[in-house]
């Protein structure tokens, strides 16, 4: 596959949108009007220029991982604009922002390659760390952390008594993790795999090598205990634990880490209300239906009414789904799209994360390798637990779904994140 | 390190996998499950907006009907033109609220959507006519709208019913509710009827049992006259009060007084005076057992069979085997004993009936679009309840109460009435004000039921003779009149 087939599956996932915007607008027995030109020229433009500056600085990176990036972007724009033009509005502008970050860092990595990231590792710890930490920065700061759903996860700008605009520096500070984990396990893998030490009868590796991960440890319980959040907790200790995993081989780090987050999670049920809560919401739906269980019950409804075909875009209810555009938009386009558009979805997914895995398998050296691997991970583990929340396979954790739900955070980190990938790709096979 | 990569790429497309299988189960085979359960509002959002049958009075007055909204052609608005007067048997159908009443319990006859089963498909390839099905009721207009005056604000509920088939003429609960409030997507009126003290969205008719108090001796009274232990020229002891049993507790009279001289006193006279002294030890006499047995005929301690979810009545006959004290204190309608309205107008409907008890029912007939009639409710005989003797007995001795006794307020002018007045008394609260009795003119004939919850507009003052009895004339005179 070429460039060429990717600039017209861009093309095609441009037209998708705007067929979807058109398709709504006709179910709620109006026209099509400027919203579906709108939309089109905006996914067109962000893609566009994602693929200019693939053919300038990524020419031989894998030409799948844009077209399935902007098919999700797609979906996710239309299902946002069913249920909440105006958020629509907003997270169009958060595509074009999202997707100029993305060619001003292929732009950056062109012209001295991922080695680059190497050199700042430690900064991307300390970035890594600080946007973790911001949200805890005081309320009434103009800078300020607040506080969404019991969860303190949010940094906004105000002026003048006007929210300016809210972002969730967590999302980038993972991508900053991730990018320090993978520089720092590649030139310690060795004596990370290496146990040299005896505790008793277990063997560990010398524990100054263990430094570093263990602030990556404590970031994670910090947020769990300081921003309560369950969700971002675990995404973030699921990406650090599988990163180490990848490294040494050694299945006691996912294991040990999986053991202290339940840990944590246990006793977090206990501390905080609201995480007692999701876990009730999980394990008991249908006792406290109409408080604790009425999010994940109308989540259920609405794929269940959604069965084989779906209702059709516009024609469903998933406004009946609180939180429809962030934590539960894949209930409410598994609603209107059926099994059919679901699968779809968690089909590209995979295919995804395929495609990522297969670059770190191709990577020649181990901090392309780790690199790779842990960029797939972070969008893998974060698809599976949300839409594993959302169809009650596992607690809801309340993150958002790359690419599709409504959320600038979160759309601007996973499009840097396949940007890197991008870029990783081609200078494999260059 | 490619080992290790691979292993976790093939756990994390396995996971994906099992969010696939997951999926595929959700949405296709436990879907149908969650698409028709109840608290799925989809359901409620499709019933709410799909054409839906009309539902009339005898007379053809519209209760509810959907009309075509002006901007779609697929979908209807419910509404209901005669709002708070039928508004708990009639119920609602609506998005945020669920659905009540009859247009609950008739949601499938009432609904249009037959149109994917075979037979809908049959009957469209044969242009037979499809669509909704109305329903017509039992209910009389100026019936139910006199219970509604005849309350005028008051907390209580009126049951009226044709004791010979059962028709049920009137139900009306106060106070009651605009159903208008809970329809549409926003509602905003819903909530507050649901947390307001008055419980307006309650049927009393039908879902509250109350302390029946006197109006209970007519039951008791049966029981005497049943098992051949009294009849109506029976005398009894005339005590100033009634010391019960193994209890320090003494049962009096309303007015401290004795029911006669204080010497004998015959049953018909302590009926139509309501003695408590008498009737408790006619209770003790006639055993908790005998009178469970007999209040069980006229439908308690089980589901009255009807259109619409009735309340148990209750008379624990078995807990009260063995306690004289507890039993006398029940054969007066207090303590252990609770019915509600429709329970006690189905008493007094079998007195007015020669001892039969007939299933009540509201729904006459279903018809279809173009008004031909498509099933009809024929009266049913549930069962004899008490024995044609004694029904005439309690029919005699329910006519001189009303004649000369405490329900003197419920005469109708050339019509033969009888009846029974209670006053229950309640623990820290104003009394409930009962009536339940008959009345007839030629072939016309009524039952009915009246409380006023804690004395109503009467407050501590009320009595059943007082309160309940002139609402219940209102009612019945309104059904002969007709």
């Amino acid at each position: 596959m070429s460039r060429n087939a990717e600039a017209a599956l861009l093309a095609g996932a441009a037209v998708l949108a705007a067929l979807g915007i058109s398709i709504v607008r006709v179910a709620g027995g109006e026209s099509p009007d400027a919203q579906t030109a709108l939309t089109f020229l905006v996914v067109a433009l962000a893609f566009g220029s994602l693929h200019l500056a693939f053919r300038q600085w990524a020419a031989n990176a894998s030409p799948y991982l844009l077209p399935l990036t902007a098919l999700l972007t797609a979906v996710g724009l239309v299902e946002i604009f069913r249920l909440d033009p105006s958020a629509a509005g907003l997270q169009r502008w958060w595509l074009l922002i999202a997707a100029g970050l993305g060619v001003a860092t292929l732009a950056v990595l062109g012209s001295s390659g991922t080695d680059l990231l190497v050199r700042y590792r430690y900064l991307f710890l300390t970035a890594a760390v600080v946007s973790f930490m911001l949200p805890l920065l005081p309320s009434a700061w103009a800078l300020g952390g607040v506080e969404v759903n019991g969860s303190r996860l949010w940094l906004q700008l105000r002026l003048f008594d006007t929210t300016l605009v809210r972002f969730q520096p967590g999302e980038i500070g993972k991508l900053f993790l991730v990018i320090f984990l993978a520089s720092y396990l590649a030139s310690r893998h060795a004596a990370l795999t290496s146990m040299t030490r005896k505790l008793g009868k277990l063997s560990m590796p010398e524990p100054r090598q263990l430094f570093p991960l263990a602030i990556a440890w404590a970031v994670s319980l910090v947020i769990l205990v300081y921003q309560r959040d369950l969700g971002a907790s675990l995404l973030l200790l699921a990406v650090f634990a599988a990163m180490l995993y990848a490294a040494t081989g050694r299945a006691i780090y996912p294991l040990a880490g999986g053991g202290l987050f339940l840990a944590g999670a246990v006793v977090a049920g206990t501390a905080f209300d609201h995480v007692q809560r999701r876990y009730d919401a999980w394990l008991r739906p249908w006792d406290d239906f109409a408080d604790t269980g009425y999010q994940i019950g109308q989540s259920l409804f609405a794929l269940g009414s959604g069965s084989l075909t779906g209702s059709g875009l516009g024609l469903g209810r998933p406004d009946f789904i609180p939180s429809a555009t962030t934590d539960f938009l894949f209930a409410a386009v598994a609603e209107e799209t059926g099994l059919a558009g679901s699968l779809a979805v968690v089909a590209a997914y995979a295919l995804l994360v395929a495609v990522g895995f297969g670059i770190a398998l191709r990577a020649r050296d181990p901090y392309r390798k780790l690199l790779a691997a842990g960029l797939t991970a972070a969008i893998a583990i974060q698809t599976i637990l949300i839409i594993g929340g959302v169809i009650r396979l596992l607690p809801l954790t309340g993150i958002t779904l790359p690419f599709m739900s409504y959320g600038g955070s979160a759309l601007v980190a996973n499009m840097v994140a396949v940007v890197v990938l991008a870029r990783i790709s081609h200078e494999v096979a260059s | 390190m490619n080992t290790p990569i691979r292993r976790l790429a093939f756990i994390l497309l396995a996971v994906l996998g099992l969010i696939i299988l997951d999926l595929t189960y959700l949405q296709v085979i436990a879907g149908p499950r969650y698409r028709d359960d109840l608290r799925n509002p989809r359901v409620a959002a499709d019933r709410s907006s799909t054409e839906r049958g009309p539902i009339v009075t005898r007379e053809g007055i519209v209760l509810a009907e959907s009309t075509p909204d002006e901007d779609s052609a697929q979908t209807f608005t419910r509404s209901y033109p005669e709002g708070a007067l039928y508004a708990h048997a009639v119920g609602y159908t609506t998005l945020l609220f669920g659905s009540a009443g009859l247009e609950r319990s008739y949601a499938q006859d009432l609904s249009s959507d037959s149109d994917l089963t075979i037979s809908g498909v049959i009957d469209a390839l044969l242009g037979r006519e499809q669509g909704a099905e109305g329903i017509r009721l039992t209910f009389s207009h100026p019936v139910q709208e006199t219970a509604r005056q005849a309350l005028a604000g008051q907390t209580g509920a009126v049951v009226a019913i044709e004791p010979s088939t059962g028709e049920v003429l009137a139900l009306y609960s106060s106070p009651s509710y605009d159903p208008s409030v809970l329809l549409g997507e926003s509602a905003a009126g819903g909530d507050g009827l649901a947390v307001d003290p008055l419980t307006p969205l309650r049927d009393r008719t039908i879902d509250q049992i109350l302390a029946p108090g006197s109006v209970f001796k007519v039951i008791t009274a049966a029981a005497a006259l049943e098992g051949g232990l009294a009849n109506p020229d029976t005398l009894y002891d005339d005590p100033l009060e009634l010391a019960l049993p193994g209890s320090t507790a003494v049962i009096r009279n309303a007015d401290r007084g004795t029911c006669g001289d204080g010497t004998r006193v015959d049953l018909a006279t302590a009926f139509r005076r309501s003695c408590n002294t008498v009737f408790g030890q006619i209770g003790i006499d006639t055993g908790a057992e005998t009178i469970a047995a007999v209040a069980e005929a006229f439908g308690f301690n089980d589901e009255i069979p009807f259109d619409l979810p009735v309340l148990a009545s209750s008379f624990p006959g078995e807990s009260l085997a063995g306690d004289p004290a507890a039993t006398a204190q029940s054969a007066i309608g207090q303590r252990d004993v609770q019915a509600t309205p429709l329970q006690m107008a189905l008493v007094a409907a079998v007195v007015a009936n020669d001892g039969v008890l007939m299933r009540p029912y509201v729904v006459s007939e279903r018809f279809d679009r173009d008004l031909n009639i498509l099933a009809q409710s024929d009266p049913l005989e549930l069962r004899r309840a008490i024995s044609p003797g004694t029904a005439a007995a309690l029919s005699d001795m329910m006519q001189d109460v009303v004649e000369s006794g405490t329900g003197r307020a419920a005469q109708i002018a050339d019509a033969v009435v009888g009846g029974k007045t209670g006053t229950a008394e309640i623990p820290g609260s104003d009394p409930h004000a009962w009536f339940v009795g008959f009345a007839q003119v030629e072939d016309r004939t009524v039952a009915v039921a009246v409380v006023v919850e804690n004395g109503g507009d009467a407050g501590d003052e009320a009595t059943g003779g007082a309160v309940a009895a002139p609402i219940a004339r209102a009612v019945m005179e309104a059904w002969l009149r007709s």
